[in-house]
């Protein structure tokens, strides 16, 4: 019994003896501990007017360094900035396959959603972000099938998109002002303005009679410089039918119209 | 909770999509004359030789009024295409359309009862395709000129919302003779020039003849004893008295808008101001007292409002006043002379003369002076009167004699309240100080 206790006992205390010398966390080794130094923190746009480094610009710093760094590609970068189409067209065919100028003539400008080129900020480099960017530039889909999380679209989308072009709306007015004569008799005010509208089937032409928001206005005895405003805004709506209608594709965006007929400028 | 709220946001967006609009502004228009196809008024063939003339000549008055006052254009009848009496009933408005008018109208004309003329007419819109305004009239055939003024009207109302003019007279003083012998006449024409009269001989020198707005009565200026007079004249039983016998000269009369009183200026020892007076009681009441020239008087339209001119500031400018004197102001502002203020029958404007760097324009301005605008410019044109719709001025121009003493002539003229469609208005002799009556009842 007693033998096994110090058999024991000697065992542990070598063990013990061969964990401080064997062991290297147990060797401390005399270290400099840096002093102390106090720095004070200020807000850095209290001190300076230089303007905050955009997050594309960090990334775009990134990539350069990393090119810098050799890592091994075989394949070439896409350049964040795309905007250069003319550039493009002159360089070399792996940039061109990046975004081809006629691609996106074919696509209708509005319907593109607008990507935000920004970048994921990421603290250290991730080579497979490296190959993420190369696969899409060599992708050649359009880039409204891109879905790279990366990128985000604007809210805006769908309301541009539910709108007439500038130059449709142009095109769509000039046939009006062309259509109405307008009463130069009656006797103006602020309130003379009569909104019509409009439902066209897809030559142009009147799908249903024109009607006048505010009809009822049209049968007040006291409203008959507003009728008679009214009467000739409808006349320069038949007058025009059929108007040359925009784009039939987009049919649904300029099926109904609401027409407003201002005499402002021509009564005032 | 959460999730029905983004349920019924995304609804609403789906909404909002759903009904998006597209808007567009139309500010600008075509200033053209509305294409009007006027139709000689079809009649049974047995009154042929009765109402072929009046048929003719009906549609000539209607077209000649819509076209003078420059916002239609009356299509030539050369280029209708429908001729048939059908169209009365039920016109084929495609072939209206094809020759662009927009407006159509047809007639019958009918002789009733002691031979008396029935005149039916109808106004249609081509585009709407639907009858917009149709009247019947019975007069005696020779009055046909008067119905046409009036179908004229009705035509002008229904499309521009505003009373026509068509039917109404001008009173104004036609000049004969030499410069420094002028003789001036007291006359009066309907408002297209047809059935002129001289109202005098032309013995006594006559100025500023004005219609009283709800009679068939007139009041003007003439000489009694040597000194320039206030007359009034009953234009239907030939009546002409004196109003007052005042100690010094009476001139500028005008009446008030309910015909129940003349506004006037009286001179006395050198100074004139504004007195009007009552016509049943002739009593007189000064409104006035600067010792500057007031003249000019002109009532608003509800009888509340006077405006005048006057030299008090030191040159002669319109001032505005209450009906009884109180609260005076000076309105006019942008430089140069201003006379004969007259205020618009819808209330709005104040048509003005202005001598502005030695030429005469005849402009208007708002009630409160702003917004002058000067619609036409001459060596001496003044005397703006307006139509009863507040939308035309008529006035008179004069030219210069030239070396040789010859050259003057004095003529009437009208324009529009945009400056356009001025015209010249045919008098047998010269003219000068128009005056537009109301609406004849």
């Amino acid at each position: 019994m007693q033998f096994s206790i110090i058999t024991s006992s000697l065992l542990h205390v070598g063990f013990i003896i061969f964990t401080i010398l064997g062991l290297p966390i147990f060797n401390n080794p005399n270290v400099d501990i840096p002093p102390i130094i106090q720095v004070e923190i200020l807000e850095i746009t209290e001190q300076t007017n230089v303007p905050e480094i955009s997050k594309r610009e960090v990334e775009e710093k990134k990539i350069e360094e990393k090119k810098k760094d050799n890592v091994k590609i075989n394949q070439p970068i896409m350049k964040p900035k795309i905007e250069k189409s003319d550039e493009k067209v002159k360089d070399p065919a792996p940039e061109e396959e990046i975004i081809k100028p006629e691609t996106i003539a074919e696509k209708n400008i509005v319907n593109m959603p607008i990507r935000k080129p920004v970048l994921k900020k990421k603290d250290n480099f991730d080579e497979l972000k490296i190959a993420e960017l190369i696969d899409m530039a060599q992708d050649t889909k359009p880039i409204e099938d891109a879905k790279d999380e990366e990128y985000e679209s604007l809210d805006s989308t769908e309301t541009l998109s539910d709108k007439l072009t500038l130059s449709e709306e142009d095109a769509i007015r000039s046939q009006f002002l062309r259509c109405w004569s307008v009463p130069l008799g009656i006797k103006y005010d602020d309130s003379m303005v009569v909104k019509v509208k409009i439902t066209l089937k897809q030559d142009g032409s009147l799908m249903k009679p024109p009607e006048v928001t505010d009809h009822q206005r049209m049968n007040k005895p006291s409203e008959k410089y507003f009728k008679v405003l009214a009467e000739s805004a409808l006349r320069a709506v038949r007058r025009c039918d059929p108007i040359k209608a925009p784009a039939a594709d987009r049919y649904d965006k300029w099926k109904d119209m609401q027409l407003s007929f201002d005499p402002r400028e021509l009564l005032r | 909770m959460r999730i029905v709220k983004y349920l019924i946001v995304i609804s609403l967006l789906f909404i909002n999509s759903a009904f998006a609009l597209i808007e567009i502004d139309i500010t600008e228009g075509n200033r053209e004359p509305l294409p009007v196809a006027i139709t000689s008024f079809f009649y049974d063939e047995v009154d042929s030789i009765k109402l072929n003339e009046i048929s003719k000549n009906l549609s000539e008055v209607v077209s000649a009024d819509l076209e003078r006052c420059g916002l239609f254009a009356a299509i030539d009848k050369d280029a209708f295409i429908q001729k048939n009496p059908a169209m009365h009933l039920r016109p084929r408005f495609e072939d209206w359309r094809l020759i662009k008018a927009q407006a159509l109208v047809t007639g019958r004309l009918k002789l009733v009862d002691d031979d008396k003329l029935r005149v039916e007419f109808r106004l249609w819109d081509t585009l709407a395709e639907k009858e917009i305004e149709a009247l019947v009239l019975i007069t005696t055939t020779d009055n046909w000129r008067r119905i046409s003024h009036m179908i004229a009207d009705k035509v002008y109302e229904r499309l521009t919302g505003e009373g026509g003019y068509f039917d109404t007279r001008i009173l104004y003083v036609a000049e004969s003779g030499p410069k420094n012998k002028r003789i001036k006449k007291l006359s009066i024409m309907d408002q297209d020039g047809a059935n002129h009269r001289f109202l005098t001989s032309g013995k006594e020198l006559v100025l500023t003849p004005r219609f009283n707005p709800v009679k068939q009565e007139i009041t003007y200026l003439s000489y009694f004893k040597n000194l320039p007079r206030v007359y009034l004249l009953n234009i239907e039983t030939g009546n002409q008295e004196v109003v007052g016998d005042f100690p010094g000269m009476t001139f500028a009369p005008r009446f008030s808008p309910d015909g129940s009183k003349i506004i006037m200026s009286l001179a006395k020892d050198g100074n004139s101001d504004i007195y009007v007076m009552e016509l049943k009681s002739r009593v007189v009441t000064r409104l006035t007292t600067n010792s500057a020239i007031d003249t000019s008087p002109s009532y608003s339209p509800d009888g509340k409002k006077i405006t005048f001119n006057s030299d008090r500031g030191g040159s002669q400018q319109i001032y505005v006043m209450d009906n009884d004197g109180r609260n005076q102001k000076r309105i006019s502002s942008e430089g140069g002379n201003y006379a004969t203020p007259v205020w618009s029958p819808r209330g709005d404007l104040i048509a003005f003369t202005k001598n502005f760097k030695g030429s005469y324009a005849i402009g208007v301005m708002r009630t409160n002076g702003e917004g002058e605008r000067l619609l036409t410019e001459n060596w001496y044109q003044e005397a703006p009167s307006w139509s009863p719709n507040g939308r035309v001025l008529t006035f008179y121009r004069e030219t210069p004699t030239n070396e040789a003493g010859q050259g003057h002539s004095s003529t009437l003229w009208s324009i529009d309240l945009t400056g356009f469609n001025e015209r010249k208005i045919d008098t047998p002799e010269d003219g000068s100080d128009p005056s537009w009556s109301n609406l004849m009842q």
